[in-house]
């Protein structure tokens, strides 16, 4: 349960092997890879020539294929076509790229065509109320007759005219419009034409092909609709079997030039010098003789392999190594950032007292084994990543059931099996030991906060960063001081005189001295000398105010775990809710009441319980020991989800 | 009118919610003709209720303009009928703006010979308004007009200006008299908390102010006209701009020695700070008025303020898309199109 060890890896060869160095790189999956121009130092040095990369071309116009015929690209085994010329690879996706486009190009027409002619059955079909010959109306040589809609509002306008020579007659009407049609003696057309256009009058063109009065020319047009309907889907199924027909090979075209596209990239991160080329990153140490392996073939390429060094020039990347219970907690690490390469893998904690703090606010034996169904068939078939959470919280969840005797709302369903075993402190009612679950939560609070501050202390120390190990508020000191004052009061409690003068001054005022002097005294410890930057007052001013601050967080960091307590009685006393509306009723209403109480207990609960103890998780305890600084452990590999556009 | 209405306040939000993205915008602009743009906005934005009935590819550009002002004003008495706030006096805001900007239009047409009013008459708001505009076009000369206005408050707006001998009027001076009218007319009516009152009249004010700026530099770069022509034309309101800054501008020679003048006023150090090009006032103005009217909408909780603000931008969202419809119809380029586009 910590952070994989990294090797840092520097690999040197002929610059004409690069590319088939590369490919081994993009293939292994675990090179993490570097910027070599980062380590390479004074030297003369250059990044590999950035050239245009050749498959961005051809892979651009096998993306733009793709769209066009709707063919989703994909991995595919591409070794049957690597004997294929770049021209002969060029020439097959042109092909069928121009195949391609003079089938849509035809469904286009077709579609034009239908356009054209539904356009002018919605006309015809607005005009109903013609019963003259379309062909008879539009050859009158002294009347002018424009056919169309006018705009509702435009048509109340109308009245302001009443005196130029034209006459409306209107057929139908919808929400907008007014469809009809005016007629105007040939000598004022061109003014009433003008009238009509700046009243947005849409005049309607009806095509020539158009015979007969309106029912007969609707009649025709539906035909031809139909059978435009027709050719359109004809030629999409068409379109539809071609690209079946070339799905496959378009995918391993694709996988080939996007294995080449992607390794060319690459190109960009190495170094060449001296006719040589530099790659640099990193690998998990586990895989480091599987990756010297590759290399054994290459003679005149060397692969030298040392630890990480996590304050040389490359910061080692994270990869975390968990174990199987704590796996999926690595989410909420991630959340919050990786930890730093010598810092430690938080994961296994913040699994342990996620699980702990859950089940103690969600304690109930029936809720508790359905949650975690829901979340191992989620995170099993939904791949849901809260999911295998959400199934380990749930268990911890029933235990605390059965340690409160909690099942399904049901609080005496297991006294007889308490009874029977013989034990008699349990089942632990909550709402009849209130006192001791507030007291133990927040005991348990103590412990965690130490916990924390004990980590620090072990990183710091590790770190060689003794100012914060020792002197500071997660330090020795400040483990010193909270501890005391605990210690103290419960000592006050129980009835013992512990706040002495000597036990004041030692344990108490001592640690907070040191605090207070934290910078200096660590400044003193490293050989250093101490030079307030702002003046000695400024010093002092700011250390108070954070001193105080200090004791505040201690104060509130420890009460801040009665939440934990808090939310186990709010669970019970929402189930205690839905028990006595459950008694309240009768027949099938109280097994109804008792299944949808326990959903929406469940559903609720669940959520805030979650969000509380993660807060529990990220401030009261992240905040003591954690910087979530970490690079990525992202080893290098050729993405086949992603197009060229 | 010392309810606060919050229904409004979170109903207009949800609307502003929806206005158009500079995705939205950058998609618009790109289209190949008015059919096309019309056709995004019916298929992905919020006008898609609006534009239902009509065809997009036969669809009159100056039919689809029409139906974007028509939903301004429907938008408005949507929100103000929410609550039923539009039964207090100044809620009727949008409504006599309309009819004075018609009136305002039709002094425009008279003077020019022009029938055309009636073709753009906002029809929608015609059984709103006090004045009957199908018959305002009916209106033959300057003096019909005053005897047509005689029981409208706008009679007494009108009073002293006089048509000259071929009976033209002062087109400038009757917007004036309007607009004066106007904020006189609105203020009195703004019965409602004191803070909520001041933070409008700041906003009216504001605006006041770059509307004058703008007159005034038309009147000096376009007419060379003096300082006592452009005092007299401008509003006899001010906020920021002082006698002695406004002396200052109004007195420029020149259209350069304005901005110089004007980059030293509260607003011109605005426009500087915030990016906008000062030489183009203009566009800078209206881009500085919504920045404002966006503020004012965001940080307020009260009804009256979220009403004005709301309108002002989804007016200025209107104007935006009528910008973007001329540009595709005259074949600009979207990259010059952008620049008359206020977000």
């Amino acid at each position: 349960m910590s952070i994989e060890k990294m090797e840092l890896v520097n690999i040197t060869g002929p610059a004409a092997e690069l590319d088939s160095v590369l490919v081994k790189l993009s293939g292994c999956g675990c090179f993490h890879m570097e910027q070599a121009s980062k380590i390479a130092g004074k030297k003369s040095v250059h990044a590999a020539p950035k050239e245009d990369n050749p498959y961005t071309a051809p892979l651009r116009q096998l993306s733009e294929l793709a769209a066009k015929s709707g063919v989703k690209l994909g991995w595919a085994d591409y070794s049957d076509i690597k004997s294929m010329s770049a021209l002969e690879l060029e020439q097959y996706i042109s092909e069928s790229k121009n195949t391609v486009d003079e089938l849509i190009a035809e469904e286009k027409q077709a579609g034009e065509q239908l356009s054209v002619h539904e356009q002018a059955l919605y006309q015809v079909d607005h005009l109903q109320g013609v019963t003259e010959d379309f062909s008879r109306i539009f050859h009158c040589e002294y009347i002018k007759v424009r056919l169309g809609k006018l705009p509702a509002e435009s048509f109340e306008k109308l009245s302001y005219y009443d005196d130029k020579p034209f006459f409306f007659m209107q057929f139908s009407e919808d929400k907008e419009y007014y469809w009809g049609m005016y007629f105007v003696p040939s000598a004022y057309q061109e003014e009433i034409d003008d009238i009509f256009d700046g009243l947005y009058f849409e005049r309607t063109h009806i095509p020539d092909f158009v015979r007969g009065d309106s029912k007969e020319a609707s009649e025709e047009l539906r035909k031809m609709v139909e059978e435009d309907k027709k050719k359109a889907d004809d030629c999409r199924k068409k379109l539809e079997t071609l690209m079946s027909q070339k799905s496959e090979k378009l995918n391993k075209l694709f996988s080939f030039l996007k294995t080449q596209h992607d390794n060319f990239e690459l190109r960009s991160n190495a170094v060449i010098s001296d006719g040589k080329f530099h790659v640099v990153g990193f690998v998990p140490k586990n895989n480091s003789d599987a990756f010297k392996a590759l290399f054994e073939n290459m003679e005149n390429v060397s692969a030298e392999m040392q630890p990480a060094d996590p304050k040389g020039k490359l910061s080692p990347p994270i990869k975390l190594k968990n174990g199987w219970f704590s796996r999926p907690f690595s989410l909420f690490v991630e959340m919050y950032g990786l930890p730093s390469y010598n810092c430690m893998n938080p994961t296994s904690l913040v699994a342990v007292t996620y699980s702990l703090l859950f089940g103690i606010m969600f304690g109930d034996f029936g809720q508790g084994i359905v949650m975690a169904i829901f979340g191992a068939l989620m995170g099993k078939y939904k791949k849901w990543s809260m999911g295998p959470i959400i199934a380990r919280v749930g268990v911890f969840g029933a235990i605390f059931g059965l340690l409160y005797g909690s099942v399904f709302g049901f609080e005496e369903l297991l006294d007889p099996v308490y009874e029977k075993l013989g034990i008699s402190f349990l089942p632990l009612k909550i709402m009849e030991n209130v006192p001791f679950i507030l007291i133990g939560t927040i005991a348990l609070g103590v412990l965690l906060i130490i916990i924390s501050i004990l980590i620090n202390i072990f990183i710091g120390i590790k770190n060689k960063e003794y100012a914060e190990a020792l002197f500071g508020n997660n330090g020795i000191a400040g483990l010193v001081f909270f501890g005391s004052i605990l210690g103290g009061l419960v000592g006050t409690v129980m009835g013992a005189k512990v706040f002495s003068v000597p036990y004041v001054l030692l344990l108490i005022v001592l640690p907070l001295i040191m605090m207070f002097m934290r910078e200096p005294l660590g400044c003193w410890v490293r050989g250093k000398k101490y030079k307030p930057e702002g003046g000695v007052g400024d010093f002092i001013a700011s250390n108070f105010f954070e001193v105080f601050e200090f004791l505040l967080g201690y104060t509130s960091n420890t009460l801040s775990f009665v939440r934990v307590g808090g939310f186990a009685l709010s669970h019970a006393s929402m189930m205690l809710v839905v028990m006595a509306l459950t008694k309240s009723m009768s027949g099938l209403g109280a097994p109804i009441m008792v299944v949808f109480g326990n959903v929406f207990v469940m559903g609720i609960e669940g959520l805030l319980v979650c969000i509380q103890t993660m807060r529990l998780e990220y401030y009261e305890m992240f905040s003591r020991f954690y910087s979530g600084d970490g690079v990525p452990f992202t080893p290098v590999k050729i993405n086949y989800d992603e197009t060229i556009e | 009118m010392l309810r606060n209405y919050n229904a409004t306040v979170a109903k207009i939000m949800a609307i502003y919610g929806k206005r158009l993205t500079p995705q939205d915008y950058a998609e618009l602009m790109n289209r190949q003709s008015v059919a096309d743009a019309a056709d995004y906005l019916k298929k992905n934005t919020h006008y898609s209720k609006l534009l239902s009935a009509v065809d997009t590819n036969t669809v009159h550009r100056g039919m689809l303009e029409n139906l974007l002002h028509r939903s301004v004003f429907e938008t408005y008495m949507r929100i103000t009928g929410f609550e039923n706030i539009s039964k207090q006096e100044f809620y009727n805001y949008k409504i006599i703006q309309t009819e004075i900007d018609e009136i305002v239009r039709f002094i425009r047409c008279l003077n020019a010979g022009s029938d055309n009013f009636i073709k753009s008459v906002p029809m929608y708001v015609n059984n709103l308004t006090s004045v009957d505009l199908l018959e305002l076009a009916k209106v033959k000369s300057f003096e019909e007009l005053l005897i047509f206005l005689d029981k409208t408050p706008y009679k007494d707006v009108l009073k002293g200006v006089e048509p000259d001998v071929d009976g033209k009027v002062d087109v400038t001076r009757c917007e004036t008299l309007f607009r004066t009218y106007f904020i006189n007319m609105l203020r009195k009516s703004m019965h409602f908390k004191s803070a909520d009152k001041k933070r409008l009249n700041d906003f009216l004010e504001t605006d006041i102010d770059l509307i004058n700026v703008i007159n005034s530099y038309r009147l000096t770069a376009y007419f060379d006209e003096p300082e006592e022509v452009i005092e007299k034309d401008m509003l006899p309101f001010y906020g920021r701009l002082d006698a002695e800054k406004r002396h200052a501008i109004y007195s420029a020679e020149s259209s350069e020695e304005f901005i110089r003048r004007f980059s030293k006023t509260f607003y011109g150090r605005q426009m500087i700070k915030n990016g906008y090009d000062i030489n183009d006032l203009e566009q800078s103005a209206m881009k500085l008025r919504h920045k404002y009217a966006k503020s004012m909408l965001r940080s307020s909780a009260s009804a009256p303020l979220s009403v004005y603000a709301f309108i002002f931008l989804l007016e200025t969202e209107v104007r935006n898309i009528i910008s973007i419809i001329e540009g595709i119809r005259y074949g600009v380029e979207a990259s010059k199109i952008a620049p008359l586009i206020i977000m």
